[in-house]
């Protein structure tokens, strides 16, 4: 009996789990994203890289990005080839390609060097290039690190750190190694060149409010030092005014270094004895050089004070720098934004030199390419406009061009782009491939939202005549013919939606609004990102339903980006009406002022709600407060009420209307908000009440109640609240049938801190600060503590450090706490609904358990469903990229430490086991390597067994779950036809038994 | 058209009519003897003594068949099943059953030639009566326990629970 009642609650647990092969990719998507592409530096910007003789369509864009990604991505269709994550302690900050090897360099001064195979993004190997302490951290991240390829060989030169040059081989084996002899000196090194003679290092030395130019020329087979020399030159800002050139195609011509100094461009030629003087361009002035990622072929832009463009190359000819072509019309004008510039090479090694350009007057973009060897070698330059969008896409921060098809006098170039939405664009001449919407790995809050039911047809309206009734009717009668037909196939066939198949909207037609499936599975995700856009996402396929741009309101002529803090749902299906959001955002200007804006927006279409900026263009955010705020709630009650408190701690409302008032007014006497206060490092938390009309303008304003003690050393790490989800049951009825009622205390809350040597986990009453719960765990340098706190059930993740003991390990830990009323069974509190006056609130006892853990943990929360009956699950996102589910079950902390006795078993306890295994069953992202997740949400769906799982981060990941199985629906091998087929049998038999037995009955009796 | 059957006609045509009648048959009243008013009274006291006798015995018959009914109770087990289901309905049932035709019950043993208003009443055989309700309360009893250990009886705290509820708290935390 007990082991049969074991057996089939091992069962029931498994069966629940396990995702199906089938169901992969129907119940759920993923898409795998590289992150923002980081354009401000040649050496991390994306970048084409062709194989020699191969066709273009083989060739990959390369990108570092700023999720610290090193990816590949097919020209042709956008999709990923390859991608390598680095840890986040581990930042990339350099790369480079040389024939079928890609390296890059990161983690401060360039750590770790790692080569990969171009094509396949295979690691080739990874060297350990110094202790990621010993790295001097200079400013910008790529500045002192380099990477040149030796001539003759595959071995690399590598600078790191600014003074260490190595040699290593293949291998990564180092050769030799060259130490700048005095590392207190004043010179930092920041660029390499490498020649069959001798590899030339070029640094800078700190003088007397600017930099002279300092070169090292080091044998390339010893790493002796050859020569060195101060070049006389004055360099204001930093490398990035300097530009290195040499030529492929005359070996003969020495490298030269390139600057600009009191408007003129000068280069010095370098020559292992380090003796040439440096020369100037004669004829005009320059403002600036642009490095146009095309050193190895000797071209670099230069721009006049007036914002003309001119490419220069070195040539051979003179043996020195020659002006070759002058961008028409590239001048600063109020029609054209100021040009971007950047270079390609075709599959034959031509160089190609790109413009790119918005214009204002066209509302389109251009591109300019300049191919000096067409038109025999007079160059030639094509142009062409494209129509970017830029109400959706923003501002275009970088453009990369391949001349994948030249001809003879044309040119169409392969040219991508990355926007400030964080979009990353291909058009191949006038025609867009392709855009990933890379904005989409840094979302900064997202929420689901349901849909409303598909729109019954033609709603009649009040008084009509008796003929337009009929003619309506008839016409709905239209489809009369077709609706039986589907009744009747669906009645034979069965084919009902079920809750493993995809969740298609009951009327699939584009024309009409977004509506939900039977089973509300299909929603709405809104999601926000720090790069100002806003998107709709289907949560049924992952597709971008709309997509809007956070205008900057008077901020756009300065500059500036909206950073979003909060979201919330102001308007659900279940008001009736469509669902609405409302973005609280950070306008951060770049005079340094922040305001606080609010965008309203239909949470269907994108809509501004406000109704102040039109569909497709930028979305106009409402400037509530002049100034940042502290916090942003939603009151939920008889409306919905953003609330607001500024830096003076004054509450704004939106919406503002005399409704919403009487509302806050009315509700107001009772709120608590706990707020984090004090300089960072000392923050404590302090309670707040509302005095209601005490503010300027007769604000209500928020004064302290409260304030937690923390210790000056704790810092506070996170608050995590307690879901507002409806609670099923108010208790646990344990075997003997009495009951441990929930500790449902609304005011509770999570906090985690860092301290000196713990982390803190504690539990506290936000109406009045006192500590429910509290534990100090031991610290690993920084806290990564991961908490989850969903009705009376905290658990949270940490890594355990301490092994005094003999046979205690380090390793991960989850502790899973519940709380209960009153100190023993059956003592209830009424804690919910107790006024938080009341000394019963902390009357609570907490049950506790800990178990190993498998992973590293990301990102945790709790499943969620439309009543909360269906038992909760947790939900993980773990550091080697999956999202697992882990059953309440297991994770009980009443779990017996003995064998369960009968009345433990009635409780579905099983005997605790400290190990939580890493069991492939409670995997739900299936084989997806869902990388770097950092929140995941979940929403309920319209059946109660079923919730909507939202992982985001780096990558994007949707499913559904059913934590304590599909119990609400049919199972998918239910046999329809049998029972028909039993009940039509039956129906047979009794028709044909009815006359049968009224015979028989009548016969006996006559004869009895 | 109505047809009618006359058995006289085959009385009287019948071959067996002149068989004389069985033993004890007598065709034609027999003299009656009167019995002496001695033997009639002692005969009626013998018999009313009989009833009394009779109506202690149907007032504890309850008890006599608890033990029986305690071993099916074992056999039929703990778990809620149609069986154990079945005896404990009628365990809890057959008292209430049975105390509703108490004293219908009870007329056959009522003492004397008792009127029947009177025989049906309830204060005849008060004692009997009171030990048959004490009987059936026991059986009632039995019942009770075995829901108890079935887990069937809203004894506990637990089984309350789902009838619970709570109001909205006095005041909010806004996060």
């Amino acid at each position: 009996m007990r082991w049969l009642s074991l057996l089939s609650t091992a069962a029931w647990a498994t069966a629940s789990l396990a995702l199906h092969e089938d169901e992969a990719g129907v119940v759920d998507w993923y898409k795998a994203q590289i992150g923002v592409p980081l354009s401000h530096s040649p050496s991390t910007s994306p970048a084409f890289h062709m194989e020699p003789g191969k066709p273009p369509t083989e060739g990959l864009l390369l990108t570092a990005t700023s999720s610290n990604v090193l990816a590949a991505l097919h020209p042709m269709n956008g999709s990923v080839a390859w991608r390598y994550i680095f840890k986040s302690d581990d930042n990339i900050v350099y790369y480079q390609r040389h024939n079928n090897i890609v390296a890059s360099l990161s983690g401060p001064g360039g750590a770790t060097l790692r080569t990969f195979d171009f094509t396949k993004g295979h690691l080739l190997h990874e060297t350990r290039l110094h202790h990621p302490n010993d790295g001097r951290l200079l400013e910008p991240d790529d500045f002192g690190t380099s990477v040149a390829f030796a001539s003759d060989a595959s071995d690399m030169f590598v600078l790191t750190s600014g003074h260490v040059l190595q040699r290593l081989d293949p291998t990564g084996d180092v050769q030799w190694t060259w130490t700048s002899p005095d590392q207190t000196s004043l010179v930092i090194y920041a660029k390499l060149i490498s020649t069959e003679t001798a590899v030339y290092v070029l640094g800078l030395t700190k003088s007397f409010a600017s930099y002279t130019i300092h070169v090292t020329a080091v044998s390339p087979t010893t790493g002796e030092v050859l020569s060195n020399a101060d070049i006389p030159s004055t360099i204001l800002k930093g490398p990035s005014e300097l530009i290195t050139l040499t030529s492929q195609t005359d070996k003969n011509l020495y490298p030269h270094v390139v600057w600009v100094e009191a408007g003129s461009i000068r280069s010095v030629a370098l020559v292992p004895k380090l003796n040439n003087k440096p020369t100037s361009i004669k004829g005009s002035t320059y403002d600036k050089i642009i490095d146009i990622g095309m050193h190895a072929e000797g071209y670099f832009v230069a721009l006049q004070p007036d914002g003309s463009s001119r490419v220069i190359r070195l040539d051979a000819e003179t043996s020195g720098l020659k002006i070759v072509w002058d961008f028409a019309d590239s001048a600063k004008a109020d029609r054209n934004t100021d040009s971007l510039y950047t270079g390609g090479v075709d599959k034959d090694g031509h160089p190609y030199v790109g413009r790119v350009y918005w214009s204002h007057s066209l509302s389109k973009a251009s591109v300019h390419v300049y191919a000096p060897f067409l038109a025999d070698g007079k160059g030639l330059v094509s142009g062409f406009t494209f129509a970017f969008d830029s109400n959706s896409h923003g501002i275009i921060s970088h453009a990369a061009i391949h001349p994948a098809y030249v001809k003879e006098l044309d040119l169409l170039p392969y040219v991508a782009l990355t926007t400030t939405t964080g979009a990353v664009q291909l058009w191949q001449g006038d025609r867009l491939q392709w855009t990933r919407e890379e904005g989409l790995s840094r979302i900064q809050v997202a929420e689901m939202i349901e849909l409303p039911e598909p729109l019954s047809t033609a709603s009649h309206t009040g008084d009509e005549s008796f003929v337009g009734r009929l003619t309506r009717q008839l016409s709905d009668a239209r489809d009369f013919p077709q609706y039986l037909a589907h009744f009747a196939k669906r009645f034979a066939t069965g084919s009902y939606a079920t809750a493993t198949s995809r969740a298609d909207p009951i009327d699939a037609d584009v024309s009409t609004p977004l509506s939900r499936d039977p089973f509300g599975f299909r929603q709405v995700i809104i999601a926000a990102t720090d790069l100002g856009k806003v998107y709709g996402i289907d949560s049924n396929t992952g597709e971008i339903l709309w997509s809007r741009i956070f205008g900057l309101g008077w901020a756009a002529a300065v500059g500036g980006r909206v950073i979003p803090v909060k979201l919330f749902v102001t308007r659900t299906v279940s008001d009736g009406r469509e669902p609405q959001v409302v973005i609280v955002g950070q306008r951060k200007a770049d005079n340094s002022l922040v305001d606080t804006v609010l965008f309203h927006i239909d949470a269907l279409t994108g809509d501004d709600a406000h109704g102040a900026s039109p569909p497709g263009d930028v979305l106009q955010g409402q400037d509530l407060i002049a100034g940042p705020i502290i916090e942003a709630y939603l009151l939920d009650g008889d409306t919905k009420t953003v609330v607001l408190l500024d830096e003076y701690r004054q509450v704004y409302l939106y919406p503002d209307g005399p409704e919403h008032q009487k509302h806050f007014n009315r509700a107001a006497p009772g709120l608590n908000l706990p707020l984090r206060t004090g300089a960072p490092g000392v923050r404590q938390l302090t309670g707040h009440r509302l005095a209601l009309g005490v503010g300027l303008d007769n604000r209500a304003v928020a004064y302290s109640t409260w304030a937690s003690s923390f210790a000056p050393t704790e810092e506070i790490l996170a608050i995590i609240p307690r879901p507002a989800g409806p609670v099923a049951s108010l208790g646990k009825v344990l075997g003997n049938r009495s009951t441990l009622y929930k500790y449902l205390n609304p005011h509770t809350f999570a906090v985690i801190t860092t301290g000196a040597n713990t982390c803190g986990v504690y539990v506290i009453d936000g109406a009045k600060g006192s500590v429910i719960y509290h534990v100090a765990l031991p610290a690993r340098g920084s806290c990564d503590v991961q908490a989850t706190f969903v009705e009376n059930w905290l658990v949270y993740v940490y890594w355990d450090e301490e092994y005094q003991w003999i046979g205690q390990a380090k390793g991960r830990r989850v502790v899973s706490v519940e709380f209960y009323e009153g100190r023993a069974v059956d003592e209830k509190t009424r804690s919910s609904e107790l006024s938080s006056f009341s000394n019963k609130t902390l009357e609570v006892t907490a049950y506790s358990r800990a178990f190993v853990f498998p992973h590293d943990v990301t990102a945790i929360t709790t499943t969620a469903t439309k009543y909360g009956v269906t038992s909760k699950d947790i939900l993980v996102a773990n550091t080697k990229g999956q999202i697992q589910s882990f059953t309440r079950l297991m994770l009980n902390p009443r779990r017996p430490k003995n064998k369960p006795t009968a009345e433990e078993q009635e409780e579905w306890l099983v005997q605790y086991d400290p190990i939580i295994t890493d069991e492939p069953r409670r995997v739900l992202s299936h084989n997806y390597r869902v990388a770097n997740i950092r929140r995941i949400v979940t929403s309920p769906a319209l059946l109660e067994s079923t919730s909507l799982v939202f992982a985001y981060g780096l990558d994007l990941f949707f499913t559904r779950t059913a934590p304590s199985g599909r119990f609400d629906v049919l199972s998918e091998n239910f046999n329809k036809a049998q029972l028909i087929f039993t009940i039509s049998g039956l129906a047979i038999g009794i028709m044909v038994a009815k006359p049968m037995v009224r015979r028989k009955k009548l016969q006996e009796k006559w004869y009895h | 058209m109505s047809t009618s059957l006359e058995y006289h006609t085959l009385d009287q045509s019948s071959k067996w009519r002149h068989l004389p009648p069985p033993p004890g048959f007598a065709s034609l009243a027999s003299t009656t003897k009167t019995p002496s008013a001695k033997a009639v009274a002692a005969a009626t006291a013998s018999y009313e003594v009989l009833k009394e006798k009779r109506a202690w015995d149907f007032a504890i018959s309850p008890a006599k068949s608890l033990p029986m009914q305690a071993f099916m109770l074992y056999m039929s087990g703990g778990g809620v099943q149609i069986f154990s289901m079945g005896i404990v309905a009628m365990l809890l049932l057959s008292p209430f059953k049975n105390l509703a035709a108490i004293n219908t019950a009870f007329v056959p043993f009522a003492p004397g030639p008792a009127s029947p208003s009177k025989a049906n009443s309830l204060s005849t055989l008060p004692l009997q009566k009171i030990a048959y309700i004490a009987c059936n309360i026991l059986t009632l009893g039995l019942g009770l326990w075995k829901c108890r250990s079935m887990g069937l009886l809203p004894t506990g705290t637990g089984d309350w629970l789902a009838f619970e509820s709570r109001g909205p708290p006095p005041e909010l935390t806004l996060f």
